[in-house]
């Protein structure tokens, strides 16, 4: 536990709406991303992909593709190292003996120019002999099924076995039980900046990588593996990153690839995906197909919960494999349960690989738990928001699944949603009352459609919770970064992280922390944390763990430049140490404003020009206390704080369409404490817009492993116009590991959102679906299937 | 891209010489927001591409009698121009509703309807208002109504030497109260699953007389051209626009579609939609009509 020196209420940077460092460059065009790069000699590297969903490959004929005018290299799986590569070892870059699934990767060109590459890549002729294909989790296991990967025994990769308590006798006790089965689909990041690589080899044969990663130092080991060299010769370079989402978890085929082509070619080459191949060829979230039951005692206390998980992962296993340690971790901590049992099955089969996508496995799980447990409540005839107060976890608590919760603001969550959404017309809301209409919600109602009886518009207003890692997650053994801070004769404060920025805003994040511990302005804050070669070691972006982590290491190494700094000012100034601090890019005596003081870098610079001088740096590493879960149990603290959250939404069915409109988010989210609100803000906000989404719209369409709606019009995410207003609401719980208190908050906003909507649904219509998108289409399909019911058909 | 041939000749005559010279194998480019695309994927690979952007008198809006619209007017012209949104209303909403801004500055018209998309927005209300199109070609100039302008997806009455000039739209009552809607996953960006416009003209222009003379209800997306529910304008015309004779119309507009199943949507969702979206609209006309009498 860590003791902030410093006042709450008297931070000069924490918790300042400070914009992002890199606003300015971003607004106007100015920023470099990959995209934006060129080096003298550049090629275009392009894949040819293999569109049979599951073949034996004869023979690959690059003849006329070699003799193409611009081509440089042409090169197919007899080019691969032997190693594979990918967090299941099955995959390699190009694939020499067979394809998996409609994208797998089977020859690559560099050449002058797109026409080139594309007219070769034309050119290449592939005789497969076509083997059976699974297309569904559940043909691939059945008894019999041709194998994806020959060298498994079958197409099981891993089995999830948790339980806490005995839920299996528990549900006798239970006074009632609800039962449902879910189908989750197949959902994409999309991020606005396309997948990138760009790769060179200098002349001692070693690779420097441009890429859109989120793992750099993982990249480096990844890409060792894959390629076959010693990770020591691979340097990766971030340029500014258009967004991730989870796409940069893992290496993909693309990125050796790309270094193969500048190797034979010689020459740098970039491999940017089109949009399209952004959407068939980049790892999509896991379709699930899921089967839970849970059982409460008549006075509302949660009792037991049964979760059985399909996940296709199809044709390679990524980390997206490791999604069901977070869908657990909802389904039996969520909310204290004292008897859990949860089953995930991750299976291969010819459809395209998936990945990790922000949330990891939470926007599920929490779809699956969160509509139940309205379910539950209507059963019990208890108010939802009242039962899930009584179930909610509390500080200071250990879950049976091991989870040490410190700071909890669960409860503060759900209360305040459910004021500010107006919980108390959640009964009338959806009936056809001229009194329900009301004038507090800030929802245009300006057609009133609730007044008009005739109207085929229903209202309606739903609630879900989160829980989500908020202290790093250990999902590798290390779930450490580095960070170095060094000033210079200026006064200029450098930020050398370890870990990476994706567009979140976390450096900015950084670099306030850096600030406040400094006591001098962000302005004065650089960070560096784009290139291997500089910055010190990090496991990457992922599990909304930057600001938490990194933001520890920074922490800790600004802490010994302040030490430093305020050690030789005390000798300046013949004063203790002790009583002296930093604040306003002044050393003085603490709470003695008007009193001497000295500029600081005045203290560096004097600290540079004497005899026994010294370099003003500090250097922190920070892994938190945390443990790799029991491989055997899955029970273990995995995170060092809990972030928590709840959202209620207000929603509009059109019950002659069936299509659903988002009248306005509540979301409030315990996050220790914001750093930057601006940012919490804007997590939270584009999380929700990504929920949105999942609730309503989003679907990768897979029929017999093709992907059919591979555009960004087809796949359809929210515009700014079907976002409804958000009112995000920052719970402060201030945790005692965290920087200043923060905890994570990247993965919650998406979290809660379409449960709520589906809990929404419900009270406006009384449906419930269980499968999503619920676009117009399937909600009109279950409204007639109601209406048919209760006229008795 | 295919290498191909640039041309951006001064007159229509030249334009549709060059087309006529390439025999099958020219493009004519307006805005390009489709051309372009589709080139760039592949799809089409065309030997000349043909700008018409150098032709004057192809972006006019003028109403005289009756409405002339040029070819090349973009969806934003119509959106700003005080002609259509007095008069007629529906095509300024229904560009409103299309693409996205740097779209909207760039697509025309005449792209729209050449395009022959059985999913295009303008097509449906420009039929329901009863317009004609003006065609020239190597042999002259042909007008043509529109309702037999389309003859497939992706395919018009123009041959390869003829471009669309621009489109002839009577101007009566009817054309103040059209109204078109198209049913979106999303609130921008996005194709129709099913438009459908509707126009309607009283018999007498007096308060409260809800006598249609005349009905025209075109549909969108649901076959394999923009299609005009005859039997219901049929159950329409003639008779009073209440309740029952709406949900008739409405029902037998449905029976009337011919919709498939695709990525965007089934075929019974299809038609579903065309019966709800049809029904909407003419009840919003006889409400209209009671409220204001307009």
């Amino acid at each position: 536990m860590r003791s902030w020196r410093w006042d709450v209420n008297n931070y000069s940077v924490i918790g300042k709406r400070v914009p992002k460092l890199d606003a300015l460059d971003k607004a106007t065009g100015r920023a470099q991303y990959g995209h934006d790069l060129n080096l003298p000699g550049m090629l275009v590297g392009k894949i040819l992909y293999a569109n049979v969903p599951h073949a034996r490959i004869l023979n690959i004929d690059i003849s006329r593709a070699e003799k193409v005018r611009g081509v440089k290299a042409v090169i197919t799986g007899e080019h691969n190292p032997v190693h594979k590569f990918g967090y299941g070892a099955d995959n390699t870059p190009l694939k020499a003996d067979k394809v998996r699934s409609r994208r797998d990767e089977v020859a690559a060109v560099a050449a002058m120019d797109d026409d080139a590459a594309n007219e070769a890549l034309a050119l290449i002729r592939v005789e497969y002999a076509e083997l059976p294909p699974l297309y569904s989790a559940e043909a691939a296991l059945a008894a019999g099924a041709p194998l994806v990967h020959e060298e498994r025994a079958n197409n099981l990769f891993l089995r999830y076995n948790y339980a806490h308590g005995d839920a299996e006798r528990a549900f006798d006790d239970a006074d009632e039980i609800v039962e449902e089965e879910y189908f989750l689909p197949y959902v994409t990041h999309a991020a606005m900046e396309t997948s990138f690589a760009l790769a060179v080899f200098d002349l001692q044969n070693r690779l420097t990588m441009w890429s859109t990663t989120q793992i750099p130092f993982l990249l480096q080991r990844d890409l060792s593996e894959a390629l076959g060299m010693p990770g020591r010769d691979i340097r990766i370079i971030q340029p500014t990153i258009g967004g991730a989402f989870g796409r940069g978890l893992d290496v993909y085929p693309f990125e050796p690839i790309c270094a193969l082509l500048a190797k034979h070619s010689g020459k740098p080459v970039r491999l940017a995906f089109t949009r399209d191949e952004e959407f068939f060829a980049t790892a999509t979230r896991q379709p699930a197909h899921v089967k839970m039951r849970t059982g409460v005692k008549r006075d509302g206390t949660l009792w037991a919960r049964d979760a059985s998980v399909l996940l296709d992962a199809g044709a390679y296993i990524s980390w997206g494999a490791v999604t069901p340690l977070v869908m657990m971790e909802t389904t039996a901590s969520l909310y204290r349960v004292p008897h859990a049992k949860f089953v995930a099955d991750v299976v291969y089969s010819n459809n395209p690989p998936t990945g990790a996508m922000r949330g990891y496995g939470n926007p599920q799980s929490t779809f699956f738990v969160e509509t139940q447990m309205d379910m539950l409540a209507e059963k019990l005839g208890m108010d939802p928001v009242e039962f899930r107060l009584k179930n909610a976890n509390i500080p200071n608590s250990e879950t049976p699944q091991g989870l040490k919760i410190t700071s909890c603001g669960l409860r503060e969550c759900i209360t305040e949603v459910a004021e500010r959404i107006g919980w108390e017309r959640r009964s009338s809301v959806s009936s056809n009352q001229l009194s329900v209409v009301s004038n507090q919600s800030s929802v245009s109602s300006n057609q009133s459609p609730v007044s008009n009886p005739q109207s085929p518009i229903r209202r309606g207003i739903g609630i879900a919770c989160t829980l989500n890692v908020g202290g790093g997650a250990r999902i590798y053994r290390s779930d450490g970064c580095g960070a170095t801070v060094k000033v210079d004769d200026f006064g200029r404060v450098t930020l050398i992280s370890g870990s990476t920025e994706i567009g979140q805003g976390s450096e900015t994040a950084l670099a306030q922390i850096v600030a406040e511990v400094l006591g001098v302005r962000v302005d004065d804050v650089t960070v560096i944390n784009s290139d291997t070669s500089v910055k010190p070691w990090d496991v990457g972006t992922h599990a909304s763990r930057t600001t938490f982590i990194a933001g520890n290491a920074a922490w800790i190494a600004a802490n010994q430049v302040r030490e430093k700094i305020l050690d030789h000012a005390a000798q300046m100034l013949n004063v203790s140490p002790n009583h002296l601090e930093m604040r306003d890019g002044m050393v003085r005596v603490q709470g003695d404003a008007a009193g001497k003081g000295i500029a600081y870098d005045k203290v560096v610079r004097a600290m540079h020009y004497r005899e026994d001088g010294n370099v003003v740096s500090g250097t922190g590493w920070y892994d938190p206390p945390t443990k790799l879960v029991d491989k055997d149990t899955y029970k273990g603290n995995i995170s060092a704080a809990y972030g928590f959250g709840a959202q209620a939404v207000e929603i509009e069915v059109d019950t002659e369409t069936g299509q659903v409109r988002v009248l306005k988010i509540v979301a409030a989210h315990d996050v220790g404490r914001a750093i930057n609100p601006m940012y919490v803000e804007g997590q939270i906000e584009g999380g929700a817009q990504m929920g949105v989404g999942y609730a309503l719209s989003e679907e990768l369409q897979v029929r017999e492993g093709r992907i059919l709606n591979p555009s960004l019009l087809d796949y359809r995410m929210p515009t700014a116009l079907d976002m409804p207003p958000i009112e995000s609401v920052i719970i402060e719980t201030a945790d005692p590991e965290g920087p200043f208190g923060a905890k994570g908050v990247g993965e919650m906003g998406g979290n809660p959102t379409a449960a709520a909507i589906a809990n929404a649904l419900y009270n406006a219509v009384g449906i419930r679906m269980n499968q999503l998108p619920m676009t117009g289409e399937r909600v009109l399909r279950a409204l007639k299937e109601k209406e048919r019911m209760e006229n008795g058909d | 891209m295919k290498p191909f041939t640039f041309f951006s000749p001064r007159t229509l005559a030249e334009a549709s010489r060059i087309l006529a010279d390439h025999n099958g194998n020219g493009r004519a480019l307006a805005g390009g927001t489709d051309l372009l695309i589709r080139m760039k994927r592949g799809q089409w690979t065309p030997r000349a591409v043909v700008s018409l952007n150098r032709i004057a008198g192809l972006n006019e809006i003028a109403l005289n009698g009756e409405l002339k619209l040029g070819a090349r007017v973009t969806l934003n012209q119509l959106i700003r121009s005080p002609i259509i949104r007095e008069y007629f209303p529906v095509l300024a909403a229904t560009a409103r509703n299309m693409a996205g801004v740097q779209v909207r500055t760039l697509a025309t018209v005449g792209g729209n309807l050449c395009n022959a998309s059985p999913s295009a927005d303008m097509s449906p209300p420009l039929m329901a208002l009863n317009a004609r199109a003006v065609i020239v070609g190597a042999a002259g100039e042909r007008v043509v109504s529109l309702d037999e302008f389309f003859v497939g997806p992706g395919k018009s009455v123009l041959q390869s030497d003829e471009i669309l000039r621009e489109l002839i739209v009577p101007y009566n009552s009817r054309a103040a109260r059209a109204s078109y809607k198209k049913l979106e996953h999303r609130a921008a960006m996005d194709i129709a699953m099913v438009g459908v416009s509707v126009a309607v003209e009283f018999q007498k222009a007096e308060f409260g007389n809800r006598n249609c003379a005349d009905a025209r209800i075109v549909l969108g997306a649901v076959a394999p051209t923009p299609l005009r529910a005859k039997r219901a304008e049929e159950i329409l015309r003639g008779n009073i626009l209440n309740k029952e004779n709406i949900a008739h119309a409405a029902r037998v507009a449905a029976e009337e579609a011919r919709p498939i199943d695709d990525v965007r949507s089934s075929a019974w969702y299809r038609r579903e939609m065309v019966e709800a979206l049809t029904r909407r609209q003419l009840m919003e006309i006889r409400d209209l009509r009671l409220e204001i009498g307009d």
